[in-house]
């Protein structure tokens, strides 16, 4: 199946190797052949904002024509989960008690993960929620270690879950056992508690996600690197990573090519390393598919440049 | 016999029945409910008496409902006051 016929693509690579560049040059790719995509930005660094010419926030933006764009903020995100915990509270304690216990949760943001949690908590609403219905997907993520993390915890918080929920259900069995035996009115069954339904509401949202994730006739993971030593090393680590959490990579992109003819003495002796750099990229991602990406001797800005650049690097792989 | 008299003896009659064999029935369920209520909660809380929890911010969410079982919990354990660091309930 061909990497441009896939409904989520991730581009990620270690920082400064040009994936949010590529990322939108796909998105506006797609936009051009009248899919509707979302371009969704998880990297905190929001280059597509300037990649794009287009002041983007945390809601689907109108860029062009079939083409949205959105920035994922971490402190946002985490700043809004945090209020809505803040509401329920308000409705269900003792109004003395929510100051202390604002101050309490407030800390909770602080919380080592807590902002990572809220990215993956949009990112998965971003999949899951039928309100979005775009035809093309394309996440620009952040640096390396960021990602594998974050396409990682579906699965992670999937075990942790269950076992939340097989112990709540076990204390409501013997609850209504007491209730049974105490005499008192069995109120309140399995069915509304609402502990137990926040508890499923999320295991199906993290199962969802981790089923769209891995599933490879759906998404597909795009490295993004360059032709050196430091970006390739990272790489072929990541890809053993993802590979086992079952994510489907997709192809290999290598970015900022030299030319095949450069002048002068200095750039003669680049092209010759990377030479060496380009052949130990074509061992070591055998397998995968391989895009090559010249270097622009402009800046890549704006629509036409990027169009031109997704033109022609993904209609023939190298 | 008097009705009364008979609604008496049934009544009694019940009485022991409830003493001999409900009662320990009924404790032991409430101390088994008891405990596995307690599980739930460290397993939700469990980062509050340092040990690290990778969802604790997903458990975040169960607060409201939790709340009052968390402070029956400490008042139980001995502690009148929440746990140093934890969430605070009174």
């Amino acid at each position: 199946m061909n990497l441009l016929d896939k409904r989520v693509l991730f581009f990620g690579g270690k920082g400064g190797v040009g994936k949010t560049t590529v990322a939108a040059a796909v998105a506006l790719q797609f936009a051009n052949q009248a899919k509707r995509t979302l371009l969704v930005s998880t990297d905190p660094a929001h280059s597509t904002s300037d990649i794009l010419e287009v002041q983007l926030d945390s809601e689907p933006t109108a860029v062009e024509e079939n083409l949205w764009a959105m920035e994922i903020d971490p402190e946002t995100e985490t700043q809004a989960y945090i209020d809505d915990v803040k509401e329920r509270i308000s409705e269900s304690i003792a109004p003395r008690l929510v100051k202390e216990v604002e101050r309490q949760i407030d800390v909770a943001r602080m919380s080592p993960g807590a902002e990572e949690s809220a990215v993956f908590e949009r990112f998965a609403k971003i999949l899951c929620d039928e309100d979005y219905q775009f035809d093309r997907y394309v996440f620009d993520t952040a640096p390396t270690g960021h990602t594998i993390r974050l396409l990682s915890l579906p699965e992670l918080m999937t075990v942790w879950i269950s076992g939340l929920i097989s112990q709540r259900r076990k204390v409501n069995i013997l609850g209504k056992m007491w209730r049974n035996v105490a005499g008192s009115a069995a109120a309140g069954s399995e069915h509304d508690d609402p502990v137990l339904e926040a508890l499923e509401a999320r295991k199906s949202r993290f199962e969802r996600a981790r089923e769209i994730i891995t599933n490879k006739d759906e998404s597909a993971f795009v490295f993004v690197l360059t032709p050196e030593r430091l970006p390739i090393l990272e790489t072929e680590r990541a890809v053993k990573t993802l590979q086992r959490y079952d994510v489907p990579i997709g192809a290999i992109v290598v970015n900022q090519v030299l030319p095949a003819e450069v002048q002068g003495e200095f750039l003669a002796r680049r092209k010759e390393r990377e030479k060496k750099y380009l052949e130990q990229i074509k061992e070591s991602f055998q397998e995968l598919t391989t895009f090559e990406i010249r270097q622009y001797d402009g800046d890549v800005v704006g629509r036409d440049v990027l169009l031109g650049l997704a033109n022609e690097t993904f209609n023939h792989p190298a | 016999m008097d009705p009364r008299q008979i609604k008496k003896a049934l009544a009694s009659a019940l009485d022991i029945y409830e003493g001999i064999f409900l009662a320990p029935y009924r404790s032991a369920i409430h101390r088994e409910y008891r405990d596995q209520r307690d599980l739930f909660l460290l397993l939700t809380f469990s980062d509050l008496l340092g040990v690290p929890n990778p969802i604790s911010f997903y458990t975040l969410e169960l607060y409201p409902e939790l709340i009052e079982q968390f402070h029956n919990w400490h008042l139980r354990m001995g502690l009148n006051e929440p746990p140093e660091g934890g969430f605070r309930c009174c």
